[in-house]
């Protein structure tokens, strides 16, 4: 139930994060920092498992900072933030207390959506 | 090369502790041994020359640590809350290039307070992160999570050479 809750909390931040950074001018740290805020503040006052959560929202945030040219469509964003969400979720005794480790698994999670895709034509060339 | 060697640092460490049965004290040595050969020659096969840029960056993200780490732990913000703050403040004062600088260094400061008993020890990992972002300027472009990774390569730097291991 909570690793269910912690992947649609995950795309519901991905969501935010990515519109955030189309329909406005925030900038990158601006759209981070607030969806970090909005996540410590709310969820843990809202679920038992809040600080979780809060994690995996930070995370995913920080997802939502990739450039366009690395995840351009909503679909894209969405597929990494569940990917942040299931690695955050997994990875709770990894790097315990080291600053960046949050900023870690979201880059981890880009590189496993972002390095097959670059390879696309690679594993199935005849569709390039 | 040697850039992404240095940037793979905190990924490896997450490695050897996921197989830290495997490896007692051959992690931190695996670890040392790649900090040490990484910055002594990856500043000469790199050809970074920027250097001047360097001292400003590292300044800002020292200051975004201490931030930080001061708001997290002295008034009980906690890390999450308080990156979010210097990352908002940040946005008010700096233009975008800095924003990022403060922001991996507010990602130093959201360290636990177990890991960096001492200030000292926080504001160098913060002042490490500040060199890392400028000689690892062109790595992982566009990659959400690359503050993070640099402030974590930053964090286990100075725990593993001058914090006494992890």
């Amino acid at each position: 139930m909570s690793l269910f809750l912690g992947i649609s909390l995950g795309l519901l931040w991905g969501f935010l994060g990515h519109t955030l950074r189309q329909k406005t001018k925030l900038s990158l740290v601006a759209v981070s920092a607030w969806l970090t805020l909005l996540a410590a503040i709310v969820l843990p006052r809202v679920f038992k498992s809040g600080y979780l959560y809060a994690l995996i929202g930070t995370a995913v945030s920080y997802v939502t900072m990739s450039s366009s040219h690395r995840l351009e469509k909503l679909w894209e964003t969405l597929t990494v933030s569940c990917i942040c969400a299931l690695l955050v979720f997994f990875g709770q005794n990894v790097l315990v207390g080291i600053g960046g480790r949050l900023g870690t698994f979201a880059a981890v999670s880009v590189f496993i959506f972002t390095i097959p895709k670059a390879h696309k034509g690679l594993i199935n060339p005849g569709r390039e | 090369m040697c850039r992404h060697a240095l940037i793979l640092l905190p990924l490896i460490v997450a490695a050897l502790e996921l197989l830290s049965p495997l490896f007692n004290h051959g992690g931190s040595l695996v670890c040392l041994t790649l900090i040490f050969v990484v910055f002594v020659i990856a500043p000469k096969r790199c050809g970074f020359r920027d250097w001047q840029r360097v001292l400003p960056s590292a300044l800002i993200s020292a200051a975004g640590a201490l931030a930080t780490f001061l708001l997290a732990n002295y008034l009980n913000l906690g890390p999450l809350v308080a990156s979010a703050v210097v990352g908002l403040a940040g946005t008010s004062f700096f233009k975008e290039r800095h924003q990022l600088v403060l922001y991996l260094g507010a990602f130093v400061g959201m360290s636990s307070d177990a890991r960096f008993p001492s200030l000292t020890l926080l504001i160098a990992a913060g002042l490490v992160g500040g060199v890392l972002w400028e000689v690892l300027n062109e790595t992982w472009n566009g990659v959400g999570g690359r503050l993070g990774t640099v402030a974590a390569t930053a964090v286990l730097v100075v725990l593993l050479t001058l914090g006494g291991g992890l």
